[in-house]
């Protein structure tokens, strides 16, 4: 996995810690002793031992031996409601979950939107849960960051400076932020260098983009609106977002072309019961990346995102992702 | 190529990966909690170390211990790369250490290494391998650029290791540090990208890789090289004093090192005011509501404790112990320090380490004398001595003492609902704790008749008011006076451990473990388990701790209660009170802002932390009338927005 998805993750992981588990914990401590769940686990099947057994592909962003110690977690609490065996593997990119899945290694997959959109218009994956981040959004976008003291206010204010995206292939860091220039008329979309800036880096991952800020190496860097939680405390008031991109759908399970509609059916249940406020469930989610919650996906969902992607030729046909429910 | 492939976990990747999960647990840790906690910096294990023991190489007397930890660290990580320099540095560290920690002995004519000599040697060693080890990944990186996760992650690594000077560079030599930090950029961008599901993909370019990291490499070369030295006199640090960049004049940032914790306990202890449990109107306490702004301040203290924005309230949470303070080099275990080390105020350092373990303040006004030793018959000396002394501040004024003396005689011991008036137990406590007081009360010969009873007094809130060698300090010599202490209370003792004066003793148990020993007082097994069931339900509460979820709004709540005493110092015409309460306040919601839940409303914050800085600035101008608006604006948004300031 490269570097720059793990910091994505770990950006979208603090700060649904920082700004909700933390309060949330507390709440769950006093929930505890006895609350009314909102959501019902979903009714409990037999096993049949002969089925086909489920395979899901977990990706490592940190220490693979801890996400497999997780995913093991993760069936434990699945094995009652799902109906078949459940299998876990862990892949270390999402490259690897989706070959896995075109070969028919895997049911089920962790991924990024543009992961599961090149997925779903190659294989005919299809999304299931999409992860809930801070404020219960299973979405997030992008920003343009740049210094307080930069004197820099508007996006036209960057004409002849430099910028640092993430990544190249990498949609909070790289082709979200982009398009918000793209969009405000500022840049093509056929190249980012030599046009608008003068200079355009690939940090390498959203911290190193945001530190290049803090540092005054570059004047702005576009990544995730998380990005300047990577920053120590002292530095986060150094920066401001001056321009926002669309929301993209957050990370999601996607499920293979073809899976038992009942099997999905039922770990998708399963999962979206997970509720923070609960402790046993807090403690499954804490396996599950850290995030808040699920919630269900739809195709439709990746409409506005898919159009960008395929406007950096990662996507051939957005319209795939037009208002059309499987 | 098809990109994406699963490939397998090689060694890179999985130290990689181990490395990430530290981030990842070291980051979420705190991030878990609440409460204006400070996640600590993500450093590059050789950087860690580096920036650890450059603090400590700076302290007077150094903790060589943890220089020798630090030295085998970054030794240890060189290995992988170069394991005959590693062993060659280790030993060298060592041998270094050695001469500086031995023992003077005229008569065998041997002393040890002056200590600022032995400091400076040692740092030049580290600085020297670090340089080898960035080279190292960089040319790894250049040879794999090919396998782009690989070559990115030892650029990280490389990246990761320059983590060692950058902080210096960037104080000193901004030129170069911008020049430097283009390098790294241009590095990662040029190695390209393998895109994914076959789109996207870049190939890598070795030449601008090349160039980029041959500069940085020269310039690192050129500084850290084989013939680093620091000069005498300068604070030693890695300064690239052969740049031609260079500023001689630059001072560096003022940070803890790595490994550091000052941040608040969780769960939050419950504090009790004496004046809140009887239910008092806060809006018209205004000499207490200085005080609790003194206490949360960094600006009654002088540098480095204004920089790092420590106050009473780091080490004393809402006045009880903060059981996680630690500070590497003046620090043996958490919940403690040596504050009377020259790092915080070089004036007042005694020279020898001698850490101590952090004293709850809980009805500290019943627990005179002051200090680990008594040596202050009251508490307003003890307080002056604190701010002056211990942390560097000016000299204070009156009525912040007063202040801050009306705030701590506030502090109550927890209620204990097993203990009658005169302490001893009543029925609530268990049959345990009740065969425990008769041993608490038994005289012992081996104590010269006395019992714990002696001295601590049951009907005296646990005390004697008295200093005592208990045997517990290791005097300069055997038949030293230097070894009395003053007699702690055990009331709300439960939840403070460790114990001693030095926190040597892990729990209460323990302690009555050693004194057993110590005395050899013979206790049974049982004898032990009822005295320690004495001394736990003596030294219990109720409700220790908080169990409400934390929200802002409390601290906001706070941070009003100090600005109700404006009008109050207004009218005595304090000025430089008032200066202090605008700073904290703007400070500590300068801090505590990202702990608000909704993100949209941090604008709001940030006004009122522009009205503080406005007002303070109009107080400096002496313009009293802008003064009394800022603070009226500051009480009107505030109300304005009460309810989403959580």
């Amino acid at each position: 996995m490269n570097s720059y998805r793990q910091n994505q993750r770990v950006v979208l992981a603090l700060t649904l810690c920082g700004l909700l588990m933390g309060p949330l914990l507390g709440f769950a401590q006093e929930q505890a002793a006895g609350s009314d769940r909102k959501r019902p686990y979903p009714e409990k099947v037999p096993l049949n031992a002969k089925a086909e057994p489920l395979r899901i592909a977990f990706v490592s962003y940190a220490n693979p031996q801890t996400v497999v110690k997780d995913s093991q977690a993760v069936v434990q609490y699945l094995n009652p409601f799902a109906g078949v065996p459940i299998q876990s593997f862990v892949t270390l990119d999402y490259g690897s979950s989706i070959e896995a899945m075109r070969g028919g290694k895997a049911d089920l997959a962790f991924v990024d939107p543009l992961a599961f959109m090149m997925a779903h218009e190659q294989i005919g994956a299809l999304p299931l849960l999409l992860e809930v981040y801070g404020y219960g959004k299973p979405a997030y976008h992008s920003c343009i960051w740049v210094r307080r003291d930069s004197g820099i206010n508007t996006l036209a204010d960057l004409r002849g400076k430099t910028i640092a995206f993430a990544d190249q292939i990498d949609m909070s860091g790289h082709l979200l932020p982009r398009e918000v220039f793209v969009q405000t008329g500022l840049l093509s979309s056929k190249r980012v260098d030599g046009e608008f800036f003068k200079q355009v880096y690939f940090a390498g991952g959203d911290e190193q983009a945001m530190r290049s800020v803090a540092n005054r190496f570059v004047e702005a860097a576009g990544v995730s609106q998380y990005a300047d939680q990577l920053l120590r405390l002292e530095e986060r008031d150094q920066v401001k977002a001056i321009a926002t991109s669309i929301e993209s759908p957050s990370h999601l399970v996607m499920a293979r072309k073809g899976l038992d509609k009942a099997v999905a059916e039922r770990v998708k249940r399963a999962l979206l019961a997970l509720e923070i406020s609960d402790s046993n469930d807090k403690l499954i989610l804490s396996k599950l990346y850290g995030v808040q919650g699920f919630a269900e996906a739809k195709l439709s969902d990746f409409a506005e995102v898919a159009k960008i992607a395929a406007r950096y030729g990662f996507v051939k046909k957005p319209e795939l992702f037009a208002a059309r429910e499987p | 190529m098809k990109p994406y492939l699963l490939r397998s976990l090689t060694l890179t990747r999985l130290r990689r990966a181990v490395c990430l999960s530290a981030i990842l647990g070291s980051t979420f840790a705190p991030m878990l909690t609440h409460a204006h906690i400070i996640p600590p910096e993500k450093l590059h294990p050789v950087a860690e170390a580096y920036r650890r023991a450059n603090f400590v190489l700076n302290l007077n007397p150094v903790k060589w211990d943890q220089i020798r930890s630090d030295g085998l660290a970054v030794a240890n990580y060189w290995r992988g790369v170069d394991h005959f320099a590693a062993d060659k540095l280790a030993k060298e560290i060592e041998a270094v250490i050695s001469k500086a920690a031995l023992a003077p002995n005229e008569a065998a004519g041997l002393s040890p290494m002056p200590r600022q000599e032995a400091a400076s040697r040692v740092l030049g060693l580290l600085t020297k391998a670090v340089v080898p080890i960035l080279r190292a990944h960089l040319h790894e990186a250049e040879r794999r650029i090919g396998e782009r996760a690989a070559a990115l992650d030892l650029v990280h690594q490389a990246q990761g290791a320059y983590g060692a000077f950058e902080d210096v560079i960037l104080a000193s030599d901004p030129d170069a540090a911008h020049r430097l930090g283009q390098c790294w950029l241009k590095l990662a961008g040029s190695m390209g990208t393998p895109g994914l599901l076959g789109v996207g993909e870049v190939q890598p370019d070795r030449t601008t890789f090349r160039r980029e990291a041959e500069e940085i490499l020269q310039y690192l070369g050129a500084n850290y090289g084989e013939d680093f030295s620091i000069p005498s006199g300068r604070k030693l640090a890695p300064w690239p004093m052969k740049s031609p960049t260079f500023n001689a004049k630059a001072s560096l940032p003022i940070k803890l090192p790595p490994g550091s914790n000052v941040n608040k306990q969780i769960p939050r202890p419950r504090q009790i005011l004496n004046m809140t449990a009887r239910g008092v109107d806060e809006s018209e306490t205004a000499l207490i509501a200085l005080g609790d702004m003194a206490f949360d301040s960094a600006y009654i203290y002088g540098e480095p404790m204004r920089s790092l924005g420590m106050s009473c309230n780091t080490c004393h949470n809402k006045s009880i112990t903060n059981p996680n303070l630690f500070i590497p080099g003046l620090s043996v275990r958490p919940g403690g320090m040596d504050v009377s080390n020259g790092y915080f105020a070089p004036h007042a350092n005694n020279g020898h380490f001698d850490p101590l373990d952090t004293p709850d303040l809980r009805g500290i006004r019943f627990t005179a004398p002051y200090g680990r030793n008594g040596r202050f018959a009251s508490l307003r000396e003890f307080v002056r001595n604190v701010i002056v002394n211990e942390f560097n501040g000016p000299e204070p004024d009156p009525m912040l003492v007063d202040g801050m003396i009306a705030y701590m005689n506030e502090f109550d011991f927890l209620t204990n609902p097993a203990l009658n008036k005169d302490g001893s137990l009543n029925p609530n406590a268990s049959a345990s704790a009740r065969r425990g007081e008769k041993i608490f009360h038994r005289p012992f010969r081996q104590m010269n008749g006395m019992s714990c009873a002696t001295c601590h007094i049951p009907s005296a809130n646990f005390l004697d008011h008295r200093r005592h060698d208990i045997g517990s300090v290791t005097g300069y010599e055997a038949s030293s006076r230097d070894r009395a202490l003053d007699t702690p209370t055990l009331l709300s003792a439960k939840y403070t451990p460790p114990y001693f004066h030095d926190g040597s003793l892990p729990t209460l148990r323990a302690v009555n473990e050693w004194f057993d020993k110590t005395y050899k007082l013979a206790l049974s097994s049982g004898e032990l388990d009822d005295l320690t069931a004495y001394v736990e339900t003596v030294a219990d509460g109720v409700e220790a701790y908080e169990h409400t979820p934390y929200y802002l709004d409390a601290e906001m709540e706070e941070f009003s209660f100090f600005l109700s005493a404006f009008e109050f110092l207004d009218e005595k015409n304090k000025p430089e009170l008032m200066n202090a309460t605008f700073q904290t306040v703007a400070l500590e919601i300068r801090n505590h802002k990202w702990e608000l839940q909704d993100p949209a409303a941090r604008p709001v914050l940030d006004q009122l932390v522009g009205i503080m800085d406005e007002a303070y600035a109009a107080s400096q101008s002496g313009d009293r009338a802008s003064v009394r608006k800022k603070v009226e604006a500051y009480r009107a948004l505030y109300q304005a927005n009460v309810e989403r300031l959580k």
